[in-house]
């Protein structure tokens, strides 16, 4: 099933919606229609800092396309798209938008890694590699600054842009088994992606990789039931990239980046497909449903004029629980305020804890050096911190929000029982009653809340380091010229309280800059989390509130028809053999519905 | 060395500071913190008569128990590819071999073991390891006689409790570190790594009469699995080199270790125990046509392939002394060597096979491959900066133990002790260089850009040496040039224009140039 013949069952859907005059059905699956359109899987590439990344990366696009070197690390995530032409950009946050440069393909290394740009002193946010290459085709190939390095204090932000991604390769030497912080690693990302494996590298160097793999494989088992089913493959870039550049495709089969490939089409790629069309196949047959109800109606009336009114009168008293839905103090409403409000809360108070703990160690980093001195280090060290503390709180944010968003969709599925559509999915799970389906199933961009955060998140991440930056800076520019000055002054005249006290006054500067830029943070990253809640709670109750107004006026139509029964028997033959024509024909277009989903197979939640 | 003296004196002063405290704390009840500083002050003194201890640390398979077997020239300590090291093991020179189980309660006993290729195969007949708090390995071996070796359990392991045995040896809360000096095994700078040697060196206390920046001074960083960074290739270990050459500069690291040098490991232990059985058969793989080796050094999996393309099988056959190169020598070839080993000996015995000369028989192989492997220049720095400074090491691990008890076990009269660990801390101009260098790497103290390197080496911070503070070859003329040194740094002392700070350290490189003299 090709993303076109997804797009043209939408499409279909769409133009009958628009035929049978339901408007308010067309917009919604215009939705989905924009949905399936975005057919590029992300993949993020993580690990420790010179694990091997960029050259797996390398090897899965079978040459060197990017920069590596055994010392510089990449400090640049670098995303790897498909393209006619071979061209590099690079993108920074500026204020109130985005600076893109090009760059010639050969200069990337002079930006994206140590040797050009140590610790991403020119701020960007990512580069952007359109690369002619096969097996980019669908994907988003996402090479990232390692974890843990001493010069990529920005590398923790990888974590933050783990959810919503469709895949994670943990990269890591095939020459030690896992250690605890890769095996967090790997936790996080399985709680939030739906594909998840660890990359052995380096397998050409190490006889024993088998034993590691196993060890590793048991680790894993250990480690929880969402960890089981995370595969570790094994690959030998050296040995992909050997045997690409001497045409010998023998070696790139022993270099086991073929599976890793696979594991990129079939499971990352294929699963969002499969993911995709789930949800647009269940669309289609939500919107079928509603649009046949009122022809069922019509005809039964038709068949049968004494039960007309009866039809009526129930489809009436339908009518009124949905309403009821709609109102305000349903109870997936309440559930959703209430949710909302909590979450905001609880998330502000994990984050101002998270920046408290790094405030106080960094001032207590400071008492003992001069800051004068060793800002320069420190400063680097201080945005690891606080970068690491919004990652954290973003990946849990988001954790937290995935469920409030499944409580919502239960409640509004329990509280519309009888009336809502029964209807049960080809693997027999009724599907409006299954919320953690209807969210895992499209990537929760059914609800757009997902896109949106992710969207919000990583603007106000990249915002909000460039807003540290310069907070830093302005630390910076008054703790040194005054230390220079300083220095000058005291050579001379050799005053040692004077010294004690510029020094003195220097830390407590420092330690302001430092309350200062975390302030900045926690007021910065508060709001964004609190828009991006306060926009998941718009976009949920939209959502809901609309999917109860369509349903609404399904059932107005219905009674409708019901009522508007013709009297004379010839006309009513007439009109009966028209409304069984127009059943079928919406049949047919739920059946082909129907093929699409079974050809893609049952659901698999995510992290499962 | 030609100024042992000044140590020496150290050390001396050393134990008659424990000493005096020792009798301070004999005197008074039996409680908790008597006990404890009794235990705490027992222990420095005995170590100020022992070998200096070194610990190997470093994180989870960085090849810390390969690289004690390599400076040991034995395989003693066990190794695999997992997870191996569980406990801290000590390993010390003795006239026979035995292994004793230290229980965390200190009750010791006897344990079973046997040595097979792999090592010792210690075996705790199911004692919990829990309860144990340390192995101690007696072995007779001249690489021991200097320095009683410690592996320890790899940090950040996914089984915290092995970490933090490690962490309890190293940078325990409630007595002073029980290694004297550290070799710091790491692949890559990792901030992790830089915070186990901040523990460690425990610059927080580098203040003014402060021990802490002499920690630094004992510390020295290996770039282990040197032959990884590179790749496997032939320049690998050189590559890593360069590396470590920048890592040496970082300013992160800088301040906290002696100097970072690449090691591969693996190539080191090999070589220092290589076997006439694995000459030969390196030697025949040598004899082999050159591009069939290289095709099947290609990957580790390949070399140790059960049926290797049929030209490569063919070549090796046809040894002519009949040597068998079938699955399991190969594979047991690569276990020992790794892809970097086996290139970097089948290259050299190729050439000497050509020219006749250099490498020829197991010896001068295992010469080059030591050499190759970098231990060679790990072994010249411990030499020279942590065994060669091994009294100022000693002795601080000592005076730590006295200001940690006198911190911790306050007592009414200890004035009399206090005074004379604080005349010695500031005293012993052996600290002050260290003390200064730290402050100068660190940043806290700035000299002009054109002096600084000088004032660090004078200091000692390239080696304790003569030559090295000096920067002559050995064999050169050290007096004169310490001669001009001294005029230079004694006018620098007393120019007005110089700061105070500047003026300091100055005076300091004065007193080592005027010690260097004797």
């Amino acid at each position: 099933m090709s993303t076109k013949n997804l797009g043209d069952l939408v499409n279909t859907a769409r133009q009958a919606a628009k035929a049978y005059e339901r408007p308010d059905l067309e917009s919604r699956l215009a939705v989905v229609a924009r949905t399936v359109a975005d057919d590029r899987a992300r993949v993020l590439v993580v690990g420790e800092f010179k694990a091997g990344k960029t050259e797996l990366v390398n090897a899965i696009l079978g040459g060197r396309a990017l920069p590596t070197d055994a010392h510089k690390a990449t400090t640049v995530p670098t995303v790897c798209v498909h393209g006619e032409q071979r061209s590099v950009t690079l993108v920074r946050a500026v204020e109130g938008g985005q600076e893109q440069q090009q760059i010639s393909p050969t200069q990337l290394a002079d930006h994206v890694t140590e040797k050009g740009n140590p610790d991403n002193a020119a701020g960007w946010s990512h580069a952007e590699a359109s690369l002619p290459i096969e097996e980019l085709q669908g994907l988003r190939l996402v090479d990232t600054p390692g974890a843990g390095g001493l010069a990529s204090p920005a590398s923790v932000s990888t974590m933050a842009e783990m959810p919503g991604s469709d895949g994670v390769l943990l990269v890591c030497d095939a020459g030690r088994e896992l250690t605890a912080p890769e095996l967090a690693l790997v936790r996080t990302a399985a709680a939030v992606c739906p594909t998840v494996a660890v990359v052995l590298t380096r397998a050409d160097l190490h006889p024993q990789w088998r034993r590691i793999a196993e060890i590793d494989r048991s680790h894993l088992d250990r480690a929880g039931d969402r960890l089981r089913a995370v595969p570790v493959l094994t690959t030998s870039s050296a040995l992909a990239l050997h045997g690409a550049e001497n045409d010998e495709a023998s070696l790139v089969t022993e270099s086991g980046v073929v599976e890793v490939r696979r594991l990129l089409r079939e499971d990352v790629v294929g699963g969002r497909h499969a993911r995709r069309t789930r949800m647009a196949a269940d669309e289609v047959l939500v919107v079928c449903e509603q649009l046949a109800a009122r022809f069922r109606a019509e005809r039964d009336a038709l068949a049968d004029p004494a039960r007309a009114q009866r039809i009526s009168d129930e489809l009436e008293r339908s009518t009124a629980r949905v309403a009821a839905l709609r109102d305000r103090a349903a109870r997936w409403q309440q559930t959703l305020n209430d949710g909302t409000q909590d979450l905001v809360s609880d998330i502000e108070y994990d984050l101002r804890d998270r920046l408290r703990t790094v405030t106080t160690d960094a001032e207590a980093a400071l008492d003992d050096t001069d800051p004068a001195k060793t800002w320069e280090q420190f400063a680097p060290w201080l945005h690891q911190q606080v970068s690491a503390a919004v990652s954290t709180n973003v990946v849990w944010a988001e954790e937290r929000t995935r469920w409030l968003a499944e409580r919502v969709a239960t409640h509004f599925a329990e509280d519309g029982e009888g009336v809502l559509p029964p209807m049960t999915s080809p693997e027999g799970q009724p599907m409006s009653a299954d919320p953690v389906g209807l969210l895992a199933a499209p990537d929760h961009e059914k609800f757009g809340f997902s896109q949106s955060m992710l969207i919000g998140m990583r603007g106000s991440y990249g915002g909000l380091l460039m807003i540290g930056m310069m907070t830093t800076l302005a630390g910076l520019a008054l703790i040194n010229p005054f230390s220079i000055g300083a220095g000058l002054l005291l050579g001379s005249k050799t005053l040692i309280d004077e010294r004690k006290r510029a020094l003195r006054r220097r830390q407590a500067e420092a330690k302001q800059a430092v309350r200062r830029h975390v302030d900045d943070v926690i007021f910065q990253a508060g709001k964004n989390s609190r828009d991006m809640l306060r926009e998941v709670q718009r976009t949920l109750r939209d959502h809901f509130t609309s999917t109860a107004e369509q349903l609404e006026r399904s059932l107005n139509a219905t009674s409708q028809a019901a009522k508007a029964v013709e009297a004379d028997g010839a006309k009513r033959t007439a009109r009966l053999a028209d409304v069984e024509a127009e059943l079928e024909r919406i049949e047919s277009l739920a059946a082909r519905a129907r093929t699409v989903r079974e050809s893609v197979g049952p659901a698999r939640l995510v992290g499962a | 060395m030609s100024a042992p003296a000044p140590a020496a004196r150290l050390t001396d002063q050393a134990r008659a500071v424990v000493g005096n405290a020792q009798r301070l704390y004999a005197t008074g009840g039996p409680d908790p913190a008597t006990d404890w500083a009794r235990a705490v002050l027992h222990d420095a003194r005995s170590r100020l008569d022992e070998p200096l201890r070194v610990a190997l640390a470093g994180t989870l398979k960085a090849g810390k128990s390969t690289l004690l077997n390599a400076l040991v020239g034995e395989r003693v300590a066990a190794t695999d590819a997992g997870e191996c090291t569980r406990l801290v093991t000590w390993y010390r020179d003795a006239p026979s071999p035995a292994v004793l189980r230290e229980d965390t309660d200190g009750r010791r006993g006897p344990v079973p073991f046997v040595q097979d290729r792999e090592g010792l195969r210690i075996d705790l007949r199911g004692v919990d390891p829990a309860r144990v708090g340390r192995l101690l390995v007696d072995w007779p071996s001249r690489g021991l006689a200097e320095t009683t070796l410690v592996d320890t359990p790899g940090l950040d392991s996914i089984r915290e409790t092995n970490s933090r045995r490690t962490l309890a040896f190293v940078t325990p809360d409630d007595r002073p570190s029980g290694a004297d000096a550290v070799v710091y095994l790491m692949r890559h700078a990792h901030r992790n790594d830089v915070g186990f040697l901040e523990a460690f060196a425990d610059l927080a206390r580098g203040g003014a009469g402060g021990l802490g920046a002499v920690g630094a001074s004992g510390t020295v960083v290996v770039l282990s699995r040197a032959d990884e960074i590179g790749g496997g290739g032939l320049d690998a270990v050189t590559t890593a080199g360069r590396v470590a050459e920048a890592y040496r500069d970082d300013p992160a690291l800088r301040p906290l270790c002696q100097t970072v040098v690449a090691v591969d490991g693996l190539l080191a232990e090999s070589a220092r125990t290589l076997r006439q059985a694995e000459f030969t058969t390196l030697q025949a793989l040598a004899r082999a046509p050159r591009a069939e080796v290289d095709a099947l050094l290609l990957s580790a999996d390949r070399f140790c392939a059960a049926d290797p393309p049929a030209v490569v099988a063919e070549a090796l056959a046809s040894d002519p002394d009949g040597t068998r190169l079938d699955a399991p020598a190969r594979r047991a070839l690569m276990d020992r060597f790794g892809v970097f080993g086996i290139r970097s000996a089948t290259t050299v015995l190729r050439r000497g096979a050509r020219t006749g000369r250099g490498v020829t028989d197991s010896v001068s192989l295992a010469e080059e491959l030591v050499k190759r492997s970098g231990l060679e220049e790990l072994r010249d720095v411990l030499g020279s900066r942590v065994v060669g400074r091994r009294d100022v090491h000693k002795a601080r691990s000592a005076l730590l133990a006295v200001e940690m008890v006198l911190a911790r076990a306050p007592r009414p009269d200890s004035g009399g002790v206090a005074a004379e660990l604080e005349r010695v801390l500031t005293g012993a101009h052996e600290f002050t260089e260290q003390r200064l260098l730290a402050a100068l790497r660190q940043g806290q103290v700035t000299m002009p850009a054109e002096t600084q390197p000088e004032a660090e080496r004078l200091l000692g911070g390239d080696g304790p040496d003569p030559h090295a503070r000096l920067g002559v070859a050995p064999g050169e003329d050290v007096r004169a040039a310490t001669l001009e040194a001294l005029d230079r740094w004694r006018t620098r002392a007393e120019s007005p224009l110089t700061s105070r700070a500047a003026a300091e350290v100055a005076r300091a490189v004065v007193r080592s140039c005027e010690g260097a003299l004797r």
